[in-house]
């Protein structure tokens, strides 16, 4: 019963609560963020706000399987209105986000404040969720009280991830090729539907939790952190969901210390992740691009070194061109650059240095050849 | 304008050295050499990803160099700025913006007008003169976006024509448009041929190259060839310039298609 | 009617009045460059970003004073514009990546700072709620005179690079070969955009900010051939809605400001994009209809035309049904459009039963122009130099071929 025990004990039913959502929501952010449609998730998180206060003033539940189903709704709906005014060519698609969803969240937040004065859902807990408070509903199951907003992020993350494991190839072809996965028969429009419907699901599931607008980062920042890692579809998945339980875990120990607002800082702990993969990503982040980028600027110095000798060749200007003084003169280079380059170009002994006189080495002449007529494809020597 | 002692090569329109574009790490041109002389009227063609484009971005200052230099009449880009005048590609630019089709060719005089002063009269009458030269002139009040591509291709050369410059460049600018733009458009780029001024621009249609231009380059990631076009245009240097995309020729054209069959 | 002055001169009301119309001038100008420089969700990330900066200015100054917190916002916006500009620029993601990023990391900050405010128990921490969905009322006679000037401000700004805004939002890179420095230009804009966010802050809220820099310029666009005009006119329907939401609000039941104003600016957007009488829908529709019906009565004409030619009989009698299984549909609305243009006229074909048809000399006249691809009824007989008609005479018998 050690099960039951860890339900009753307030800090894991938070922190597990805060990571199902993460989970749930890296799964189906990935697939976004590839689709260039994360702003969509935006849109339908702020939206749904308009669907959550229709259904319970049609049917008087907070929660449960109408809401759900009330969510999906909205969610449809919110897509299609967007799509709708983008079709007719008035609208450029980001305008027309831009148009839609604010109007359905005002719609939401007005009918709040005319018929739900003395509900729990008010207008702070629409926008922010009370993660701290999920403990207190709680529901029976198998003898046991669950706390609701966990048992029910649980269904969800479930249900997130048997379609996203079932329709993994699909998902993959649609977001990468949606003419492709059209041509080969997967109706990647259907598709883009039911992973916007889940979307919907999932943010009524987190609202109480979160609320609308923390969730968007659960969606959009952990998969884009790891997209910043890894170029594997199913590892930027793998590492989206440890991001989230991580950020979790340390923001409600954050939030305990600094005695702020939980899902805030779960939600900025993710903020982190992203920096420090921005940062410190071993292929896409900022310093290994910028020491990559210092190492292919001096090659391609070096390739622009042998093929202005190349050019002058055998030419009439080969005197005045390949010398010392024409690197200055016409490729503008700098007297530093122009030693820096020689060296380098040296040491791989592509040039050869014959007082003010440069010459080309066979290897420099043949790597000038690869250069300018790679159709030709002579000797193999890999650029210096 | 006077060229001075410190001007370099001002005998030509166009003088290119030794220019090395690298774009997010990838050369797109490799130690490019240039030469247009002044009153010809020049063509630049190429496969795709030629670096057609790149070459005019670069010679205008719009993409910085990894090496090399440019001269315009004798003297840097920045200085001549004044000297040369741009069509871009037509599909560079929204065509559903809120303006009207005079008002795009008064763009054209915004690098005289400078800081905070306003297109006057006199400015509005050298734009109508630009359309009508290009014969758009009842076009003028029309909502840009309502105009065919041809005619927004017209509005695009008037509005260099405004520019009243000495060398211009035009990228693409036969692309998509009807059968009697492009002979207007080709009339007056040889009209500014005869008043001594010289015209760059990116060419497509290798059938047309022998008829309309007297200047040619022949552009691969190198310079291939340049010269007068009977020189350059020859069977040889097109197959060195498109290699293996020897399928995308026409072969109808006589001297690239005869040619690459044989080989 | 005095009741309505009395109204009108109320202090609360003045001041609701006057912030609403600088809050929607200053969104409603800038917000067309944010749109057509297709940056509309940048908006949407500017204005949730501001939350971090409100809360820090409320926490430096103290108090709800709105110039700090005006300032604190537009920093925070300012660095989530350059957070997203570095993710765009320097790393594999994609903008709308980038956007939500900012939207939602700057967003989470903003909550955190606002619960330690609320943890300190500073008296005027209410006040500060009022910023997530904007409250009308709150607003005082020394916040309008800092609204103003920063309105008026702005409005200088543009105006005095009024030329080179139009040129860089339409063709940036033209005019960067004319040498005007495009990338400080476009910083500059992007600070404006972000100071009409904060100017509005306090009347619509960190949340729906983003409708008022979209909505107008989107109305705005349905009514304007010009950017002079564009401008104008969003500017003036961002006033008139900011003033109807805000009015309402300061009136109504205790509804929120934001949600107001920004329905009544949508309802202006759903107008203009139906009705605008150059670019509206139904103008479209009915345009679209229009040329279809054309469509419809010059193939039946040309069919008449045909059988009369094949009968040699140039008043040859055609029954409607015959017309209608040629050409698989019914072509009775053909038929009668064709007959009021005086093309065709019913002929009587006794015994039989039905309608029967007959081509006009006027009818032989027109077939023959349809034919040979001169249709007058699509344009101009002038085929002179301009390109349009050969652009859209040719689209009009593509037309024709594809619809048989």
């Amino acid at each position: 019963m050690v099960a039951a025990e860890l339900l009753l004990n307030i800090p894991f039913v938070i922190i597990a609560t805060g990571a199902l959502v993460g989970v749930a929501a890296s799964l189906l952010g990935a697939f976004l963020i590839l689709r260039r449609s994360s702003m969509l998730a935006d849109a339908i998180s702020h939206s749904i706000v308009f669907g959550i206060v229709v259904v319970w003033l049609l049917t008087g539940q907070q929660s449960g399987p109408v809401q759900i189903a009330g969510a999906a709704l909205t969610g449809v709906l919110t897509v299609s209105l967007i799509e709708l005014l983008a079709r007719t060519r008035l609208v450029k698609n980001d305008a027309a986000i831009g148009l839609v969803f604010p109007a359905l969240f005002s719609i939401g937040v007005l009918l709040l404040n005319l018929y739900a004065q003395d509900v729990h859902i008010d207008t702070h807990t629409v926008l922010l969720g009370e993660i701290g408070f999920v403990w207190l509903d709680s529901v029976l199951l198998g003898g046991v009280e669950v706390p609701q907003a966990l048992l029910s992020m649980a269904v969800v993350t479930l249900v997130n991830l048997v379609f996203v494991t079932l329709l993994y190839k699909e998902l993959k072809l649609m977001s990468f090729d949606e003419g492709l996965a059209r041509t080969l028969g997967y109706m990647p429009g259907v598709l883009f539907y039911a992973l916007l419907t889940l979307t919907s699901t999932t943010a009524v599931a987190a609202f109480d939790a979160v609320g609308a607008i923390l969730f968007v980062a659960f969606v959009i920042v952990p998969p884009s952190a790891a997209y910043l890692l890894t170029d594997r579809l199913w590892k930027m998945i793998l590492y989206g969901s440890l991001i989230s339980i991580v950020s979790s875990v340390a923001g409600y120990y954050l939030a305990v210390l600094w005695n702020v607002s939980i899902g805030g800082t779960m939600a900025l702990t993710t903020g982190g992740f992203l920096l420090l993969a921005l940062l410190f990503g071993p292929r896409y982040g900022l310093i290994a691009q910028e020491l990559r980028r210092r190492g292919q600027y001096s090659a391609n110095d070096r390739r622009a070194l042998v093929v202005h000798l190349y050019n002058h060749e055998g030419s009439a200007g080969q005197e005045e061109e390949n010398s010392l003084p024409a690197l200055r003169g016409h490729l503008h280079w700098s007297s530093g650059k122009v030693e820096r380059v020689l060296d380098q170009a040296q040491a791989g002994s592509l040039v050869a240095v014959e007082g003010e006189q440069l010459r080309l080495t066979p290897a420099g002449r043949s790597l000038a050849r690869e250069i300018l007529e790679p159709w030709r494809k002579t000797e193999g020597t890999s650029p210096a | 304008m006077s060229d001075g002692a410190n001007a370099h090569e001002p005998d030509l329109a166009v003088h290119v050295e030794d220019l090395t574009v690298s774009y997010q790490h990838k050369p797109v041109l490799w130690d490019i050499d240039l030469d247009v002389p002044p009153g010809v009227l020049a063509g630049i063609i190429g496969p795709n990803g030629a670096g057609k484009s790149t070459l005019i971005k670069t010679i205008l200052g719009l993409i910085r160099p990894a090496a090399g230099h440019v001269y315009i009449h004798g003297r840097p880009y920045r200085e001549q700025r004044a000297r040369v005048g741009y069509v871009p590609q037509r599909s560079s630019v929204d065509w559903d913006f809120p303006t009207t089709a005079l008002d795009v060719v008064t763009m054209g005089l915004y690098g005289q007008l400078g800081w905070l002063r306003r297109p006057g009269r006199r400015h509005l009458e050298q734009a109508r003169h630009a359309l009508d030269l290009v014969g758009m002139l009842d076009y003028g009040d029309r909502q840009i976006s309502q105009l065919s591509g041809g005619q927004q291709q017209r509005v695009f050369l008037a509005r260099a024509l405004v520019q009243d410059s000495d060398v211009y460049f035009l990228d693409e600018p036969f692309a998509g448009v009807d059968a009697t733009t492009e002979r207007a458009i080709i009339d007056i780029l040889r009209e500014l041929r005869a008043g001594g001024k010289t015209v760059i621009a990116v060419h497509h249609d290798l059938q047309t190259v022998r008829s309309y231009f007297d200047w040619l380059v022949i552009l691969n990631v190198r310079s291939i060839a340049q010269g007068r076009v009977p020189d350059v245009y020859t069977a040889q240097n097109l197959r060195a310039a498109y290699g293996g995309q020897a399928a995308l020729l026409h072969s109808s054209d006589p001297v690239a298609g005869i040619s690459l069959e044989r080989e | 009617m005095p009741q309505l002055l009395a109204f009108l001169s109320d202090y609360t009301i003045q001041n609701v009045m006057i912030g609403a119309a600088l809050l929607g001038i200053s969104s409603g100008a800038l917000g067309v460059f944010a749109v057509l420089r297709q940056q509309s969700l940048l908006g949407d990330t500017l204005s949730h970003a501001t939350l971090p900066g409100v809360a820090l200015g409320f926490m430096v100054s103290g108090s709800r004073h709105l110039g700090s917190i005006m300032f604190g916002a537009l920093l925070s916006g300012m660095a989530a514009a350059l957070l997203v500009l570095i993710l765009t620029r320097r790393s594999r993601l994609k903008t709308d990546a980038a956007l939500g990023i900012g939207l939602s990391t700057f967003f989470a900050l903003g909550v955190v700072l606002l619960t330690r405010i609320q943890q300190s128990g500073n008296a005027a921490q209410g006040g500060l709620d009022s910023f997530l969905f904007g409250q009308a009322a709150a607003i005082l006679r020394s916040d309008l005179w800092l609204m103003g000037a920063l309105t008026l401000a702005a409005l200088v700004l543009l105006g005095l690079l009024w030329k080179e805004f139009k040129l860089i939002t339409f063709d940036p890179l033209f005019a960067r070969s004319l040498g005007i420095p495009v990338v400080l230009l476009e910083t500059v804009l992007t600070l404006l955009i972000a100071l009409a966010i904060v100017i509005g802050l306090q009347m619509v809220g960190v949340v729906l900010m983003a409708a008022m820099v979209v909505a107008p310029a989107v109305a705005a666009r349905q009514w304007s051939v010009r950017l002079e005009r564009m401008v104008l006119l969003s500017a003036l329907i961002g006033a008139g809605g900011g003033i109807v939401g805000a009015l309402l609000s300061a009136t109504g039941a205790n509804l929120a400001t934001g949600p107001l104003i920004v329905l009544a600016i949508s309802a202006v957007v759903a107008f203009s994009l139906l009705l605008a009488p150059q670019r509206g829908l139904l103008r479209t529709a009915l345009e679209r209809r229009r040329t279809a019906a054309h469509l419809r009565g010059s193939r039946v004409l040309v069919s008449l035309q045909r059988l009369s030619a094949q009968h040699g009989d140039r008043s040859y009698r055609v029954e409607q049904g015959m017309l209608n299984a040629y050409h698989r549909q019914d072509t009775g609305a053909g038929l009668r459009e064709l007959e009021r243009r005086g093309l065709v006229r019913r002929a009587p074909h006794m015994p039989e039963e039905g309608t029967h048809w007959e081509l006009s000399d006027r009818g032989h006249d027109e077939a023959e122009r349809v034919l040979q691809g001169l249709d007058p009824g699509n344009g101009t007989a002038n085929a002179n130099s301009s390109g349009s008609n050969s652009a859209s005479s040719s689209s009009g018998s593509k037309g024709v071929h594809g619809g048989g």
